[in-house]
């Protein structure tokens, strides 16, 4: 049974990929890939990680979909307005086009249908072996937390997941950076105000603040964390912009801003603190341990959070 | 490993600029400037204070968060570390300087470009980072940094062609990155760790670790546009901003090759054959010959400086098949293995000065005339003389003339090439440096050639023109230490591998 899901699965995300790739229109290959990330989502599950399903879903799934949305909306406009530009080719232009377009299109895919088998081959010479699993176990009771996943990311190797914070903070950066210095400027027409939108997104909000405190808790000791808490709190954000309260963009910068950089920079400061009474960077006392780790995943989430809800903010304006 | 000695300077490294981001950040524009400058320069004296301390103490470390490797991450700074974190540093102030000045002078008619500081210190985080690594997946983090940053970096300006390059620039080095993450879980997968030092000695080879290093080799082959990858390069370095160029130019794509060569000589022995170095030095000798070729075509200034990167870059390459003893040779009659390196890192450094200083000098240029076509470069020894000499002492420097640090490095590599008996590297390298020779008197024939009009350079403040000349100049002092430099880097004890092991024969050549 288990494995006529699975295979279910690998066929659906392959046709599915295809499908996304090869839609027609737009707006159909930004359903399809809602699809797509969706069975993403479902096979980590059927691998056994459910830490990657919920940020799948979420992020690939969910916040990539309403940009992409978004950016769907901006291109009908931007084309409507102009006409003449909208027009979908026919789709049997692939039979007029001469055989010199097509050689490299079919060397380009045999080369990548051999790097496909290839790499199937290396995949499965590797041989059955936990990894470091094994160790972050019998490490687990000095880590402060009962999740080796929670204790791999905050604990054994906080480092990485510090600078991965901060990948999203430049991120962040970098879209502002290539939208130019108009940054937050006041929405011109403001979001439906549709009441029956806004009293849902208004029931909608304390729903989602507490499942999002409810994941981060519970990363201490299963599945869950600041980056999946982060998703549910920063959709909070972006329906709160979308009811027309661009409350990301009322607030003063500085407290903005601060919220921001809270995980990025709590997190280096209590990595310096523990430096600075002689331990390494990112050494927590274990006694503390589970408390600091909470506190660094409550404003890591708050951060994330803010930088989702920056990006809508910034994009659809 | 646990023998070295323990130092905080590691972590304080990226500790430090990471910091200064978030600080930038949080200020308003008129102090983040200051903020950059002073911060610049405190980031270069921490580089300057830990350089000492590994001169002392030899190789340091850092075992971050207390879990010694494999469980958790070790930061470790040895001699090659110490002095690809000088050189950015060093180049980084200078560029700051620069910057500081740039932006006043621009001040007037354009924007100040707000983000530049914090994106500049996150980039500055992400090579050290880079540096100190120990650890494939951690490479692989600060790999994405310097990517994001670098690319945010070349798309500040907001204009059509610098968002449109930077865009492919963006899709290559992702591209670039899924490649290399894809050789590391191949690798994790196979042996269950992570760490650089306990790779090297659990990894054997066979068909998994092959496949992990032509994939690993061909990630960090797009993102340092090494020669069929190279198309990003010249159209995303030369639409940025010249301050950024010059970064991106002089110190973000040796982060790859500093990867490369960490990988190649430390992790990967077991599976490199003669064949693969041999491919990497094709890829260089092609990158040296078609990258000079087109320098030489090019009518704009900056897009000219872009394409001798991606020649000057080849010749790193062409050191790799140096350090792979052919098949039935000795390592101990391997006398040729000390000038390659010394090569390659002579290439890096003087690569770096005399690259950013050009950029520098580009930016100057565009500040005077509004624009960069060459022609209209004539009278500049006139009117402009520090910026002459600064492009006429940094293009001597890519040729390769004495006492040059790049001809330090082209004469080391030429030796290197005939101790090996690898002669066939001999005409890409001199012919490299004749077709380098020609777009360089090329920019200095108009240089000074007298103008029809009088003065057409709007004036350009001279600290600008400074910054320019000092890095020029640089490329010629870094000859002055070479001595120490070079007993610094092969005295070093590091772990049991590096440059140590490539002067020893390391354990190449055992197929």
């Amino acid at each position: 049974m288990d494995i006529l899901i699975d295979i279910l699965l690998a066929l659906l995300s392959v046709y599915l990929a295809f499908r996304c790739m090869l839609a027609p229109k737009l707006s159909k290959a930004v359903f399809v890939f809602f699809a797509f990330g969706l069975t993403l989502a479902l096979a980590w599950i059927r691998l056994g990680a459910v830490d990657v399903a919920i940020a799948e879903a979420a992020i690939a799934s969910g916040f990539m979909g309403v940009l992409l949305l978004d950016s769907l909306r901006d291109f009908s406009l931007t084309f409507s307005k102009n006409h003449n530009v909208i027009e979908v080719k026919p789709n049997n232009s692939v039979e007029v086009k001469n055989r010199s377009e097509l050689f490299p299109k079919i060397g380009l895919g045999i080369g990548l249908l051999l790097f496909l088998l290839i790499s199937l081959e290396a995949v499965w010479n590797i041989p059955e072996g936990g990894g470091l699993t094994a160790l972050a176990g019998s490490k687990i009771s000095e880590s402060g937390v009962e999740h080796p996943v929670t204790a791999v990311l905050l604990n054994y190797r906080a480092y990485d997941t510090w600078l991965e914070i901060g990948v999203i903070l430049m991120g962040l950066l970098a879209i502002f950076a290539a939208g130019g210095i108009k940054q937050y400027r006041k929405a011109g027409i403001t979001p439906s105000q549709d009441p029956i939108l806004r009293q849902a997104i208004l029931i909608f909000i304390p729903v989602l603040f507490l499942f999002g405190a409810f994941l981060l808790y519970f990363g201490k000791m299963g599945p869950g964390g600041a980056f999946q808490a982060a998703v549910m709190w920063g959709a909070i954000g972006i329906l709160l912009h979308l009811g027309g309260w661009p409350v990301f963009t009322e607030i003063p910068r500085r407290l903005r801003l601060l919220m921001l950089t809270a995980g990025l920079g709590f997190f280096l400061f209590l990595g310096l603190i523990f430096m600075t009474t002689g331990g390494a960077l990112f050494e927590y006392p274990p006694a503390y341990a589970g408390l600091l780790i909470l506190m660094i995943e409550t404003f890591g989430a708050v951060s994330i959070a803010a930088a989702l809800t920056a990006i809508f903010a910034f994009l659809t304006k | 490993m646990i023998n070295f000695p323990t130092s905080s300077f590691p972590a304080l490294l990226v500790a430090l600029p990471i910091f200064l981001a978030i600080l930038s950040l949080i200020f308003r524009i008129n102090r983040r400037a200051i903020i950059g400058l002073w911060g610049s320069f405190l980031i270069g004296i921490l580089a300057l204070v830990s350089f000492i301390e590994v001169i002392q103490k030899g190789t340091v470390i850092h075992i971050l968060g207390g879990w010694e490797p494999p469980l958790g991450i070790l930061l470790r700074m040895d001699p090659l570390s110490a002095v690809f974190i000088g050189l950015t540093a060093t180049i980084g102030v200078f560029i700051s300087l620069y910057t500081w000045w740039y932006f006043r002078a621009r001040e007037a008619s354009k924007g100040r470009f707000p983000l530049f500081w914090p994106l500049w210190f996150f980039l500055w985080a992400g090579l050290n980072g880079l540096f100190l690594s120990n650890d494939l997946f951690n490479l692989y983090v600060t790999i994405e940094i310097i990517t994001i940053c670098a690319v945010g970096l070349a798309v500040l300006s907001g204009e059509k062609n610098a968002l449109k390059s930077g865009l492919r620039y963006l899709l290559a080095a992702i591209a670039g990155s899924m490649a290399y993450l894809f050789g590391v879980a191949l690798i994790y997968g196979s042996t269950g760790t992570l760490d650089l030092e306990h790779l090297s000695e659990v990894l054997k080879p066979g068909k998994t670790t092959n496949f992990a290093l032509i994939i690993i080799t061909l990630g960090l082959m797009i993102k340092k546009a090494a020669f069929p990858f190279h198309f990003w390069l010249p159209p995303a370095h030369s639409a940025a901003l010249a301050p950024v160029s010059a970064l991106l130019s002089a110190l973000v794509v040796k982060g790859a090759f500093y990867m490369m060569l960490r990988l190649w000589t430390e992790v990967f022995e077991v599976s490199l054959t003669f064949a693969a170095g041999q491919l990497i030095g094709i890829a260089g000798a092609a990158a040296v010959l078609w990258g000079s070729w087109q320098a030489l075509l090019q009518t704009n200034f900056k897009l000219l400086v872009a394409h001798s990167s991606v020649a000057q870059m080849g010749y790193l390459l062409m050191m790799f098949p140096l350090l792979i003893i052919a098949p039935g040779i000795s390592s101990d009659s391997a006398n040729w293995l000390s000038p390659a390196w010394t090569a390659g890192i002579f290439q890096v450094i003087s690569h770096a000065f005399a690259k950013s200083s050009l950029f520098l000098s580009a930016g100057i240029i565009i500040m005077a005339l509004g624009h960069d076509r060459i022609e209209s470069l004539r009278d500049l020894v006139a009117w402009m003389p520090m910026t002459a000499m600064a492009i006429g002492i940094a293009g001597v420097s890519l040729i390769g003339l004495p006492p040059s640090g790049g001809f330090m490095a082209k004469w080391m590599l030429l030796k290197g090439v005939f101790l090996s008996g690898q002669w066939w590297w001999a005409p890409a390298i001199l012919l490299g440096s004749l077709l380098t020779a020609g777009y360089v008197f090329m920019l200095l024939r108009l240089a000074f050639a007298p103008s029809r009009e009088i003065n057409h350079f709007r004036s350009v403040p001279k600290s600008l023109q400074i910054c320019a000349l000092i890095l020029a100049l640089g490329s010629f002092l870094i000859v002055i230490p070479a001595e120490n430099l070079i007993q610094f880097l092969e005295g070093s004890e590091s772990f049991g591998s590096g440059i140590q092991s490539i002067v020893k024969g390391g354990r190449y050549g055992n197929e």
